[in-house]
């Protein structure tokens, strides 16, 4: 075998990783919008917030600092600690239950039994407002994120790989923190589906996100049910959040994370689980392949930023429903 | 008569199940799903529970030669109440659990029963109805109590309160039950059954210890069925099969009886349990076919390609494997991958992933139908059989299946076939007598105890497989004196999945003529890829384009049957689909599903005088019972359609 | 207070479980009930009858909490009843089925009667995420109730089959599976065999006949066809236009003049 066709299974696996990273997002968006028929558009500003909100932890930031310095005329920035990074998670998934808290109680609840569009609107305000009170609380600079998870080429696997394709194959080059994430991400959705399956209240979100008014006179509260929907949602943004913001650095483009998730929604359905993370796949996969295979030989490369569109366009015309979505049909 | 030295002590079923509950103490005897979780007994709990049952009949006053009768579904306790009669001497008679009471009515009256064992409220119900008319019904034991907590108990048992009773007092009963055992031997009677007949009164056929266990111990012997087996109990319990595989063959061999959680559930429970050894009548393989070719047909094409492909391969290569032919390396590697793919998963959700010995009996079987099972790699084989004579008289060898012929003579049985074509046989599983019917008994059994089995047959010359070709009495002359054989046509017609039932007349006429049942699932299926609306079976049967269909199927068969040279002449000239399902609760079929010829020639009379009389339509108008005894009649204007037929084939000088 | 006394097929009917005083329930400007009163017993099958739109659903949803009257009282268990939300409703013991099924139609028939347990589950979610021990005991425990429920409905062949792909009567069959899983004390049924063939409406009969039999559940029905009522209910209410026009036991209210009009006289479908 060539060298070529190893590179092949590289630029593969690469592309499953990436492609597990789309399927977190869109896993946030898929939660919310089963629980309560609402497409979640600060999903993205919401794993900024939770990268944001960790970083200021571990490194002791005082929130508001800004504002109190303007005010105040003082000049404090940190408490001068610095937080393990464990605790620090802990600290910043309370932020974000306390913060699906904060929804429930100041926006949906006086929501209810508003039409799609309306609610759509209102989560368009929830994330400006949130990129702004980010802003406020932890100030714009770019930020580093680390939470001790090993970053840069795996060496190990390089070496004991390099046999494989002759003396112009180096061996895989795969990023530790791709593999980390990749654990992380499969972790996460294997205890949420186990969650959902055999749990009470795993049976009372499904139970709403099937029908409201049946899940009302069993004695479910909606309103219980929708905290927890948006702090799992939360939870799926903080686990993103310190993936990418690993990556890539804390900063205003994280919350672009969302514009990848929106095909994979398309390609994988607005409502099953399993689509998300096989749609991510395809399309991290996909974007990647194509990239290796035609785009940098023919196209001259950077394919990448539109080719997940494509594909999910095309899937579109063909089976709107989505890979996994329920089939619509019409009995005449 | 009976030669007792064969099976010396184990001689009787309490002797043999004492044998278990030693030899297989810690092996599971019974399984039953209830609340949704699989509940198991070993052979030694088995034994502990028939026991108590035993001295609790003791404490009722069961006497020696008393009948209790046995109404309900497949479930353990039955099983248990059959063998703890047995073991206080009385004959066990189980009935058929979907009879009305009527039915029920008169086998407990020709028997004497003193005590039936109800399962439920439905069946205690049913026994109030008649019990004032019962001069020696004296109680009914029941095992589910809900729905009858206000019920009158004074003539009302409960199950499991008896057999505490029987705990209770075992230190003075005991003595009793083994004075009672030891005088027990092989003549003694094993079980009574009724045979629902296909005219007639029903007749209770007794069955002797020896009757059973001698056929019991040939048959697991010829099938090498042992402990570690297992089979799913399903079948009425008043069926003798099921006496045979569920208790006869279970007993003698040690193997599991497994019971499904409910009728519905069977499916299901089929693949939980996934017994090694199966039976099922032909209609139920054909209803697991046509599900199957259903779903393929509402496949996406990719799948369907796969399913073709492998079972294009699997049928040339199943069979010889199970044949234990010599096979290719290449084949077998696709044949193994086919199993991966397809056949093993299709095999695991129909319950047949592990049956090790399946067969089927009771109406000929298609060639493709028996051909689409064995590809799959199950041993399907046929066998011929009846409640007289403990079931076996003939059934296939391993590596000698054919779908044409019902095999060789079962271990034990010697076969003979008269002057006019009937078949008769003698064997240690037949019958000892009709109860209270020394004429029958005469009329079938004659003194050198050779049975008359009232089918029509011949023995194959070079191999002595027996083929059968349809019920004596049925078999008949047209008027040019041509023979007629009725099952032998609708047999090839009912190959067709979109044929359900079918009855041919023609004896003493000219030309047959048909009357067909469409199968609703599979004709409805169909119908709905077709766009073509219906709302019940009446008006799908009536549709024009049905009636085209089942033309086209009609011809196919007349252009088979003309290649016979018996029986060309029994090719169908005239046809017409019925307005309503063939249904046992109109007395149109037996319980066991078959036609009733006669009384469905009577019924209709006025639909076939039509077929004769070249008229194109007629209107009709008939009785229907629903499933709660209450009747009401359904009517409709028929179409009446000619068929082609073809040119004879001379029968050769 | 009234004595317990025992019906003729032998079943003992006790105290005043509900009792409802001059109920009025409004809609902006149409009247829906209009100064209704009657009593529950503990026991029995109280039915409530009448023609479209006489304001039976209504009824219902007044007595289940749903709907809180302008005018009355409800008084439950000897309390005067005050307005609740929508999800404490489930919580006071009383089930209900709906007209029109309302199940979750993805989800299986066992996980759908499962929800029916959701008031008697207390385990934490902590607990549950971490399937320990008091969450899953818990588990266990309320799948046998649940596993008695559908032994007893007989619907053990449709545990794993989603509900939506179910025939009507089996759905309605499963909704009131879901209720009798919460072992109510007060059992609410909105037309149970609406829109079912006769066959149906007899099983249907049969096992409301059962659980008030078995488990000695106190029943509301509310029906529109007569005849099968007649046959199952204790007593009834007949409502026409919002208003009572009669309250008694089938007898008597097959006896009642102005029942008589209602059903036959003057036609107002």
């Amino acid at each position: 075998m060539s060298a070529n066709f190893y590179y092949g299974i590289e630029v593969f696996l690469n592309g499953m990783m990436a492609g597990v990273l789309y399927s977190l997002v869109a896993l946030g968006f898929v939660l919310i919008f089963k629980a309560s028929g609402i497409f979640n558009y600060a999903q993205g500003v919401m794993a900024l917030f939770a990268a944001l909100t960790l970083v200021g932890f571990q490194n002791g930031q005082i929130p508001f600092s800004h504002l109190i310095n303007a005010v105040f005329g003082t000049n404090i920035h940190h408490f001068g600690w610095h937080m393990p990074a464990i605790l620090a998670i802990i600290f910043t998934l309370m932020v974000m239950i306390l913060f699906a808290y904060l929804v429930e109680k100041y926006v949906l609840k006086h929501l209810v039994n508003q039409e799609p569009i309306i609610l759509f609107m209102a989560t368009i305000g929830l994330a400006y407002f949130m990129e702004g009170f980010g802003d406020l609380m932890w100030g714009a600079d770019i930020k580093k994120l680390d939470v001790g998870i090993p970053q840069g080429g795996n060496v190990w696997l390089e070496e004991n790989t390099a046999f494989l394709g002759g003396p112009d194959f180096y061996g895989f080059y795969l990023d530790n923190l791709d593999m980390w994430a990749t654990v992380c991400a499969g972790l996460l959705v294997v205890s949420l589906v186990l969650f959902s399956q055999y749990t009470k209240t795993g049976r009372a979100l499904r139970a709403v996100a099937d029908d409201h008014q049946a899940a009302l006179s069993v004695g479910i509260s909606l309103r219980a049910i929708w905290v927890i929907v948006w702090s799992i949602a939360g939870f799926v943004a903080l686990v993103a959040g310190i993936m990418w913001g690993s990556k890539s650095g804390v900063q205003f483009s994280l919350s672009l994370i969302e514009l990848k998730a929106l095909p994979v929604l398309m390609l994988g359905g607005f409502t099953s689980i399993p689509g998300a993370i096989v749609g991510g796949l395809i399309i991290g996969v996909g974007e990647k392949m194509f990239e290796f295979l035609i785009g940098v030989p023919f196209l001259g490369g950077a394919t990448e930023n539109w080719f997940a569109y494509m594909l999910a366009l095309l899937f579109l015309v063909f089976r709107p429903q989505g890979l996994f979505g329920e089939k619509i049909i019409e009995r005449v | 008569m009976t030669d007792t030295t064969t099976v010396g002590a184990l001689d009787t079923m309490p002797r043999l199940l004492a044998r278990n509950a030693k030899a297989y103490a810690n092996t599971p005897a019974y399984r039953e799903k209830e609340y949704g979780i699989w509940q198991s007994w070993t052979w030694g709990q088995t034994s502990e529970e028939i026991h108590a049952l035993a001295l609790g009949f003791l404490i009722l006053g069961v006497k020696p030669g008393d009948h209790i009768a046995i109404i309900g579904r497949n479930r353990p306790y039955f099983y248990w109440a059959m063998v703890a009669a047995q073991s206080v001497g009385a004959v066990p008679v189980p009935l058929y659990r979907d009879a009305v009471a009527e039915e029920m009515a008169y086998v407990l009256d020709h028997c004497s029963a003193r005590f039936v064992i109800a399962e439920d409220q439905e069946q205690v119900d049913k026994m109030a109805d008649v019990m004032g008319d019962l001069e020696t019904l004296e109680g009914v034991v029941f095992l589910d109590p809900s729905g009858m907590r206000k019920y009158d108990k004074s003539a009302l048992f409960d199950y499991r309160e008896l057999q505490q009773k029987g705990r209770d007092q075992e230190a003075t009963l005991q003595a009793e039950l083994d004075k009672r055992q030891a005088t027990q031997g092989p003549d003694t009677t094993c079980v009574m059954l009724y045979t629902s007949g296909t005219t007639g009164r029903p007749k209770g056929v007794v069955l002797s210890n020896y009757n059973i266990i001698e056929t019991s111990k040939g048959t697991c012997e010829f099938d090498h069925l042992v402990a570690g087996d297992s089979v799913l109990a399903y079948m009425p319990m008043a069926w003798i099969g099921d006496f045979i595989f569920s208790i006869g063959q279970a007993y003698w061999s040690g193997f599991c009886v497994g019971c499904p959680e409910s009728p519905e559930t069977m499916q299901a429970d089929l693949a939980e349990v996934g017994p090694t050894y199966f039976f099922a009548p032909p209609r139920y393989f054909e209803g697991l076919l046509t599900s199957v070719q259903i779903r393929m047909e509402d496949a996406g094409r990719f799948k369907r390609w796969l399913f073709n492909t492998v079972m294009n391969h699997a049928k040339v290569i199943g069979p010889k494997l199970l044949d234990g032919k010599s096979v290719g390396l290449l084949d077998r590697m696709k044949y193994w991958l086919g199993g991966l793919l397809i056949t093993g998963p299709l095999k695991n959700t129909l319950g047949l992933s592990r049956v090790r010995v399946g067969y089927t009996a009771g109406e000929a079987i298609g060639p493709e139908l028996f051909d689409f099972y064995r590809s799959l790699g199950i041993n399907l084989k046929q066998l011929y059989g009846q409640t007289e004579a403990s079931v076996f008289i003939t059934q296939q060898p391993d590596g000698e299946v054919r779908a044409d012929t019902v095999g060789t003579p079962s271990p034990g049985v010697e076969l003979r076939i008269d002057d006019s074509g009937e078949v008769f046989y003698r064997s240690p599983g037949a019958f000892v007598k009709y109860y209270k019917n020394p004429k029958s008994t005469k009329d079938t059994k004659d003194k050198d105890g050779w049975v008359a089995t009232g089918d029509a047959g011949f023995i194959e010359k070079d191999n002595g497989h027996l083929r059968i070709i349809d019920r004596a009495k049925d078999v008949g002359k047209l008027k040019d004196g041509a023979m007629f054989a009725p099952k032998f046509v609708e047999n090839k017609l009912k190959f067709f999945t979109s044929v359900l039932e079918t009855v041919v007349f023609g004896n003493g006429k000219d030309t047959c003529v048909a009357f067909i049942n469409i199968d609703l699932t599979a004709v409805g299926n169909w119908a709905e890829r077709n766009n073509i609306a219906y709302s019940s079976y009446q008006e799908l049967a009536a549709h024009p384009q049905v009636y085209e269909m089942i033309q086209a199927n009609v011809e196919e068969v007349n252009a088979s049957v003309a290649q016979d040279e018996m029986l060309s002449g029994c090719q169908i000239a005239r046809f017409l689909i019925l307005h309503k399902e063939l249904d046992a609760d109109d007395g149109e079929l037996t319980r066991t599903q078959k036609v009733r010829r006669n009384i469905i020639a009577e019924k209709y009379d006025d639909l076939i005088g039509a077929l004769y009389d070249g008229t194109t339509s007629i209107f009709t108008e008939t009785e229907v019972t629903y499933e709660d005894g209450r009747k009401g009649s359904i009517s409709a204007t028929l179409e009446i359609r000619d068929a082609v037929t073809f040119a004879r084939k001379k029968v050769a000088a | 207070m009234q004595d317990s006394y025992v019906t003729a097929d032998g079943r003992t009917i006790g105290a005043t479980v509900m009792e409802m005083k001059n109920i009025t329930l409004r809609f902006g400007g149409v009247t829906a009930i209009k100064d209704i009163s009657f009593d529950i017993r503990e026991g029995e099958v109280r039915a409530i009858i009448g023609p479209n739109g006489a304001g039976k659903s209504s009824m219902l949803n007044v007595i289940n909490g749903f709907y809180h009257p302008q005018e009355g009282e409800v008084w439950f268990h000897g309390k005067r009843r005050h307005a609740m939300k929508p999800h404490q409703i489930a919580k006071q013991g009383i089930a209900r089925t709906f007209q029109n099924i309302a199940l979750f139609k993805g989800m299986s028939t066992l996980d759908n009667i499962m929800t029916g347990r959701l008031t008697h589950m207390k385990s934490g979610l902590f607990s549950q995420t971490m399937w320990w021990g008091g969450a899953q005991a818990e588990e266990v425990a309320n799948r046998e109730i649940v596993e008695k429920v559908i032994h007893f409905l007989e619907i053990q062949a449709i545990r794993k089959t989603p509900v939506g792909r179910l025939p009507y009567g089996f759905q309605k069959r499963v909704e009131l599976g879901r209720a009798l899983a919460a072992e109510p004390k007060l059992l609410l049924l909105d037309e149970p065999m609406a829109g079912m063939n006769v066959e149906e409406k007899e099983d249907m009969s049969r096992f409301i006949l059962d659980v008030n039999d078995e488990f000695g559940t106190t029943i509301v029905l509310i029906e529109h066809d007569m005849g099968v009522v007649m046959d199952i209910a204790d007593r009834v209410v007949v409502m026409d236009y919002g208003k009572k026009i009669g309250d008694g036991t089938p007898d008597e209210v097959r006896n009642n003049q102005d029942v008589i009009d209602a059903y036959l006289g003057v036609a107002h479908d």
